[in-house]
Order: structure tokens, then C-alpha cells, then sequence
């Protein structure tokens, strides 16, 4: 399963880890040549549902957030609560380098799944550990979603609302996905310690830790007593002029006007509001900023009468600086989101185009994404090259510890 | 500028030819690691993001914490890259430098001489890491990008990001740079990997573009296959009442997250006091219960405005039902878990004596304790020194102007 030119070719992944953040940090060791071998329990990876069970995912026909986040794996089930499954999973662990993990710390006790009882398997093994809030303290049995503690407890929501409003919307998955790039970079630094001093070590993240580093600005500021005040709706703007407006098709240009004195008279043009460039009430910045809100109803009021590709057009011949909100639905058919590799062609036939990890190397092209496996597709082949016999094999079927 | 502690980076001279977040993020989690980073910048101003906490979307405050957040174990040499001097310096830093960080445009990159092309021949053992807005080539590479535009706009994470009918939703100031740091750095070491196994360097990279669709992955790769997005309803419409926002009796918001509703129902119900709704046949399965979403809404919101956040925090703890706070930052600061969890370190600096680490934990080695990031050219004799050059040439280049 490993093609030599890669980076990481030549390394087996135990991705023990279920639902998103850990399991696409394993997709992107596999992006880069690792041989990721999924372990799951007999009900498999809940990832495997979630577009169902969740009334926050886009539906479809196709299963595309199990296919993205498991693609070149292979899976092995093994029913850990039985002994010779957990034998087993040791003859795969001393073949392995790296193991992903992100039980609770309890469950990790329960299965003898602590970096203590592996190291004692194979010492050189990285052993990758994603918690929810951390590896000690009050809440480190807890267990952690991207919701909850990338985004709730970091305090990331409550400072992304607007005044009054409610707290602001993650994305599904989407500080799952930052943080997966930091528990890349962490297994990453253990391969050269392991390089240079032959020790395997354990490396981890936590999800609250990467929501924090995220809004790192804000935090550092919260730590010296400074705080961000909620954004003001966009109806009653500090600055007219760095704002968002609605357009006739329901949506929104982001108005990012830094230079008020050199821009002020294009956008008057830009918009078809001549008149307003000579208007005394809001002749200066001062003005305009004393004056933002009435300014914000006269600009909503002209933004809701054209459609978007209008005002595009509009203020780019003026030169107005702006910025798009794009729509999900627009990604797709980007033609920048192909040129910088973000969109890339799969092996997947109900899948032809995925999201590619967004780590670029001049010396070597990610892996083509090839189908999730389908749950325990790999079990025997996966046990047979870790040394497993035929009879061996037989023996953990039987008793149901491999399925 | 030498690690106490055997750190992995340790021995690897980083030049950080960046400018405000992403890049020189990435390059303060390098140096948190043990790596030597020196910092180049325009003479004078510097880089311009020493005046970013000017900036109106930033908290105000007197002292420059984003400065000492993303400038710490630094070292700052000024250099006017215009000139033949500046260049002359550049290429005997580069010669004994194992990594370049550059987030210069393509525009300026060709004109400066900075692109990987330009650099390989000087040192073929470097890794070059690039950063850019859009990616390195279509319509848009050579555009300026930043978080807002690039990461978080671009990308429709702000379009996805908001309540059905209201407005995008609010990205915080450098939220997608931080992110995309921990892609660099991952690059990076991925160069190392290679380089230290086939003796090369060479180029790696990512765009703030391309992180912020990897982050909002689930809802693009729908898109991919022409998946109907749906917008959130306010949390007063919820599609499921088991996973949204509750307001509480003292004004904090409660987010309910249970997802596994068929195993949780029941012991929710006890749990709440109403037991009744168990034989309620509007609640019933999950089918019945999305499907009343609305009264079971209605039905729960009262409850939950009933008691304090720590009442149920009280109450839901240790039941398996997943919730969770919105917390507050001034809260957060004094989180007994967040010093748990590392996320918090003290510092030898003065201005900030507490800052934010990298979220990567390693078992065998702990961060760099920050000092005070660098004046402006602070380090220019220093670093010039022990690149070799004479004392007689350091001032013949400052003369010049090179050096600023």
C-alpha cells in the first residue's frame, strides 16, 4: 500500500480513533505515502453514519464525509474487549510506528491502550494522542467534540457573535480539521526525534488547545486584560465603510474600504450615488464614521436593489476594494480552488472530486484518493503481514475477536 | 539563543522572511521547538504587523500582545532587500540556513530574487517555504490574501457560518492565520523528513485559501457531490432540539450535543424532571422527536432558562450526555483545564507574562519559555558576525544602507 518518492512511505498508521479530527490526521499521513491501517469495533467508525445521524450535514446519496476522511485506509475490526482480539492488536502494534488514539482516558485504561502499555510492545512506536480538553485535570475524561471544546470553550463562539445575538455557527468538523494538521506536525517532530535518538515518545493535542491557538490574538489579549467587544450587527456599523450588505440575490459583499479619503468618491460612483460625494453630512471620515449608521441604511438600501455579479463588476471598474463571501456551493466550480490543489480528482467513482489535505510539496503530489474500505475489509490481509497465521486468523474468527 | 533542552528542532536556522501571522506563527512554533529564528525585515518600520494592535478589529489595549505573541524567541536583522548589500547578506544567511519562510506575493518574489528557483542554486539543501493568499498558480496568485478574505470569506466558511436569514457569520482577527501556521509547519517538517533521508531540500508550501476549504472540508466536499446545504435555523427553530443552544436562568448558552439520542433519551428525561415526555408519543423514537423538533423546543427552552450554567453543569456531568458551554474568554483565562492542558505558559517577558502555546505536545520535550520578541535590527551585528562577516564589512553595509 506504500509508494517509495513519498514522505512518509515505508510508515504503518494505527488509526484506533473514531469520528473526525484524528481520523483525517491519519488521512493526511496516508495522503503523503503512509500504509494507515484503520482499527475499528464491530459497529465500526460512528464517522461511518454521521450524514445521517447528524441534521447539521449537507445529505446525499454519497457517504462523502466517511469517504473523505478514510480514504486510502485499510480496516481491521477487532472486538478490543475480548483478550485474543487485544493480542492480535499487539502483533499489529509491534509492526507499526505510529498509533493514533482518541478514547477517553478511561477507555484507554479499560482496553490497556495507555502509551505505558504499548511502549512496552514496541518502545520506537509514536504514540499520537487527541483528547477533548487535555491529558490531566478535571475534565480530561470528558469527552470532547469539535463543537464543545474547539469552539464553545475556547471562547471562540461567544466572541463570534454579533451584539445580542446568539453565539456564532461552527462549521461541521471544521476545528476538527485544523487540528488534525496539529497532530500532524506533532507526530511528525516525534519521527525525528525517533530519527536521531531511536526512542519512540508520545505526542498529542488536545481540541480546546487548538481552538485557543486559533484565537490566539484574542486569548493573548484576554491574558493582559484586554477584551474584543461583539461585533455590532451590520445595521448599526462602527464604520459604514468596513461593513457587509445584502445584494438582491441574498448575498453579501464585504465592504473593506481602508483608504476612506482616496475611495470615498469611487464608491459614491461605483454605486450610482453621485450625489452623496459632495453631501455635507458625510463629507469627511469623521463624518461618515459619526454618522455610520445612516450612512449603512443608505448603502443597504442600493446594495438590495442589483444582484451580486452587478456589484462585483461595479466596484472592481472603480477600483473599490472588496471582499467575497462565498457560498459552499461556489468552491466547486472555483477555478482558483483547482489552481492552488485544494479541489482535487479522486479514484472514487461516486466521488470524482475531493478536498485535498492542504499541505504542498514542491518534491512530491499526494496520493489519488482511493475508496473508504468497507468495515473489516482488510482484517485477515492486515493480521497475514504482521506475521499472523492462516490458523491463527481462523482461531479469532471463530471466537468473534476479528470480524 | 541556545535550548537548555535537547528540543527537536535544535540546530536548525530558520529565516523568517515573512510578514504579519500565518507565516511568522509558524516560525514562532518552529522556534517554540528549539529552532534558531531570525527574523528579517524592512529597516526602520519592520514588519508591519508591530502595529497591529492599532488595528480597530484588535481588543485595545496599551501593550503589543500580538507582536509579543508572534515575534517571541526571535531574532530581528533589518535589511533593505533592494539593495546589493542587503542581498550579499541574504545569500551567506541562506548558505548556513536549513529553512526560509517567504509570504511575499509572486509579484515580489520575482522581483526580489526570492522565489524557490532563485534559491536553490545557493543552497539545494534548504527547505523553502512558501505562503501565499491564493496558491501558486490561476487567475488569483498573485492577489494579496488574508485571513478574512482568503481563509475565511473564499472559502464559504463566513456563508455557512450563519443563523438562516441572518447575516455571514464573524471570523476573530487572525483566527484562519493561527490555523494555516499549524500546515506550515507541518510542511516544514515534512521537508526536514525527506532531506534528512535523501539529502535534499526543496520547495513546500500552502495558501491560506486552501486551509480554510480543508477546515470547512465536510461542507465543501458536499458541495462536491452536490449535497443541498442546509442554514442553521436560529436556535429558536432548531431541525433537532437534542443538539442546539439553550439559553440559561443567568444568560450563558448551553450547547446540548446529543447526538446518540436513541441510547441518551430516557436518562435525559429523568434527568430534567419530566419523565412523563418518555411516553409522549411526539417524542417517542428519534424520528418523532425530529419530527416535533419545534414543541420538543419549546417544551425544553423554559426548562433550561430555569436554571443557572452551573446548576446543570451540576446536573449533566458525569450522565453522558454531551453538552457544553459557550465559554468566555475572560473566563477561559482562569480555566483550571486550560492549564491542564498546556494551553496557557508563563513567559520571561515583562509586557505579556502569560501567552498562548502551540497546541503540539510532545512527551519528550516542553516548549520554549518566551521572552520579549525583538526590536527592529536588534540582532543585526550578531547574526552578521556569526555568519562571518568582519566588523570593517558590517559597516561599510550599514553605510550603504543595506543594513538598517
Amino acid at each position: 500500500m506504500t509508494e517509495t518518492g513519498l514522505p512518509l512511505a515505508g510508515l504503518r498508521v494505527l488509526d484506533i480513533s473514531s469520528f473526525i479530527a484524528a481520523p483525517a490526521a491519519a488521512v493526511v499521513l496516508g495522503d503523503w505515502g503512509a500504509d494507515v491501517i484503520k482499527v475499528e469495533g464491530p459497529e465500526g467508525d460512528p464517522n461511518r453514519r454521521i450524514m445521517h445521524d447528524s441534521s447539521n450535514y449537507p445529505k446525499s446519496e454519497v457517504n462523502y464525509p466517511w469517504q473523505m476522511d478514510s480514504r486510502n485506509k485499510r480496516s481491521i475490526v477487532l472486538d478490543l474487549k475480548q483478550a485474543d482480539a487485544r493480542a492480535a492488536l499487539d502483533r499489529l502494534i509491534a509492526v507499526s510506528d505510529i498509533l493514533i488514539c482518541n478514547f477517553p482516558p478511561p477507555v484507554r485504561d479499560k482496553l490497556r491502550l495507555a502509551y505505558e502499555d504499548v511502549k512496552k510492545v514496541n518502545p520506537k512506536l509514536i504514540y499520537a494522542s487527541l483528547t477533548g480538553y487535555g491529558e490531566s485535570g478535571p475534565d480530561r475524561d470528558r469527552p470532547g467534540f469539535d463543537a464543545t471544546a474547539y469552539f464553545a470553550r475556547s471562547g471562540l463562539l461567544d466572541a463570534q457573535r454579533y451584539e445580542g445575538g446568539p453565539p456564532g455557527v461552527p462549521g461541521p468538523a471544521q476545528g476538527d480539521r485544523a487540528t488534525a494538521m496539529s497532530l500532524v506536525s506533532a507526530i511528525l517532530m516525534a519521527l525525528m526525534h525517533r530519527m536521531k535518538t531511536g526512542e519512540g515518545s508520545w505526542v498529542g493535542t488536545s481540541l480546546l488547545g487548538n481552538g485557543l491557538w486559533s484565537c490566539g490574538v484574542i486569548a493573548q489579549a484576554a491574558l493582559v486584560g484586554a477584551f474584543l467587544p461583539h461585533r455590532p450587527p451590520p445595521d448599526r456599523p462602527r464604520s459604514a465603510l468596513g461593513n457587509i450588505y445584502r445584494t438582491a440575490d441574498d448575498r453579501w459583499l464585504q465592504l473593506t474600504i481602508v483608504r476612506a479619503d482616496k475611495l470615498w468618491a469611487p464608491l459614491c460612483r461605483a454605486m450610482g450615488l453621485e450625489a452623496l460625494i459632495e453631501d455635507p453630512r458625510f463629507a469627511t471620515e469623521p463624518e461618515r464614521r459619526a454618522r455610520a449608521g445612516e450612512l449603512a441604511g443608505i448603502l443597504s438600501d442600493t446594495f438590495a436593489t442589483r444582484p451580486y455579479e452587478h456589484w462585483r463588476e461595479a466596484l472592481a471598474a472603480h477600483s473599490v476594494t472588496f471582499g467575497v463571501i462565498s457560498r459552499p456551493q461556489d468552491v466547486p466550480d472555483d477555478e482558483q480552488a483547482v489552481a492552488c490543489g485544494a479541489v482535487v480528482e479522486t479514484a472514487i467513482p461516486d466521488m470524482p472530486r475531493t478536498l485535498a489535505d492542504p499541505i504542498r510539496l514542491g518534491f512530491a503530489t499526494p496520493r489519488v484518493a482511493h475508496p473508504a474500505p468497507a468495515l473489516g475489509e482488510h482484517g485477515e490481509e492486515v493480521l497475514r503481514e504482521a506475521g499472523v497465521s492462516a490458523e491463527e486468523v481462523a482461531s479469532l474468527k471463530a471466537s468473534g475477536a476479528l470480524r | 539563543m541556545t535550548p537548555e533542552e535537547p528540543l527537536p528542532l535544535a540546530g536548525l536556522t530558520v529565516l523568517d522572511v515573512s510578514s504579519f501571522i500565518a507565516a511568522p506563527a509558524a516560525a514562532a512554533a518552529l522556534g517554540d521547538y528549539g529552532a534558531d529564528v531570525i527574523k528579517i525585515e524592512p529597516p526602520v518600520d519592520g514588519d508591519p504587523h508591530r502595529n497591529s494592535f492599532r488595528n480597530a478589529s484588535y481588543p485595545q489595549s496599551d501593550r503589543n500582545f500580538p507582536w509579543q505573541l508572534d515575534g517571541r524567541h526571535k531574532r530581528s536583522l533589518a535589511l533593505d532587500l533592494k539593495t546589493e548589500g542587503a542581498r550579499t547578506i541574504l545569500e551567506r544567511l541562506l548558505k548556513r540556513a536549513d529553512v526560509m519562510i517567504v509570504n511575499f506575493p509572486p509579484p515580489a518574489r520575482e522581483r526580489l530574487k526570492l522565489r524557490w528557483e532563485d534559491i536553490e542554486p545557493i543552497n539545494p539543501r534548504l527547505i523553502y517555504c512558501s505562503l501565499t493568499g491564493y496558491g501558486e498558480s490561476g487567475p488569483d496568485r498573485d492577489r494579496p490574501g488574508f485571513d478574512i478574505t482568503a481563509y475565511f470569506g473564499r472559502s464559504g466558511i463566513l456563508d455557512a457560518a450563519r443563523y438562516d436569514g441572518g447575516p455571514p457569520g464573524v471570523s476573530l482577527p487572525a483566527q484562519g492565520d493561527r490555523a494555516t501556521a499549524m500546515t506550515l509547519v507541518a510542511a516544514i517538517l515534512m521537508g526536514l523528513r525527506r532531506r534528512d533521508q535523501t539529502g535534499k531540500g526543496g520547495w513546500v508550501g500552502t495558501s491560506l485559501y486552501a486551509n480554510g476549504v480543508w477546515a470547512n472540508g465536510t461542507t465543501a466536499a458536499g458541495a462536491l457531490v452536490g449535497a443541498e446545504l442546509p442554514v442553521r435555523p436560529p436556535p429558536d427553530r432548531p431541525r433537532n432540539a437534542l443538539t442546539n443552544l439553550y439559553r440559561t436562568k443567568d444568560d450563558r448558552w448551553l450547547q446540548l450535543l446529543m447526538v446518540r439520542d436513541d441510547r441518551l433519551w430516557e436518562t435525559f428525561c429523568n434527568l430534567i424532571g419530566r419523565p412523563d415526555l418518555m411516553a409522549d408519543p411526539r417524542f417517542t423514537g428519534r424520528p418523532e422527536r425530529r419530527a416535533h423538533a419545534q414543541e420538543l423546543h419549546d417544551l425544553l427552552a423554559p426548562v433550561f432558562a430555569g436554571r443557572s450554567y452551573a446548576d446543570w453543569e451540576k446536573l449533566l456531568s458525569g450522565t453522558g450526555i454531551p453538552f457544553g458551554v459557550i465559554g468566555r474568554l475572560a473566563d477561559v483565562i482562569g480555566d483550571e483545564q486550560a492549564e491542564h492542558a498546556g494551553i496557557f505558559a508563563d513567559t520571561d517577558n515583562p509586557a505579556i507574562p502569560r501567552t498562548v502555546n502551540t497546541p503540539i505536545r510532545l512527551g519528550f520535550a516542553k516548549p520554549r519559555k518566551a521572552g520579549p520578541p525583538p526590536e527592529v535590527g536588534q540582532h543585526n551585528d550578531e547574526v552578521l558576525r556569526e555568519t562571518g562577516f568582519s566588523e570593517s564589512e558590517i559597516e561599510a553595509l550599514k553605510k550603504a544602507g543595506a543594513l538598517g
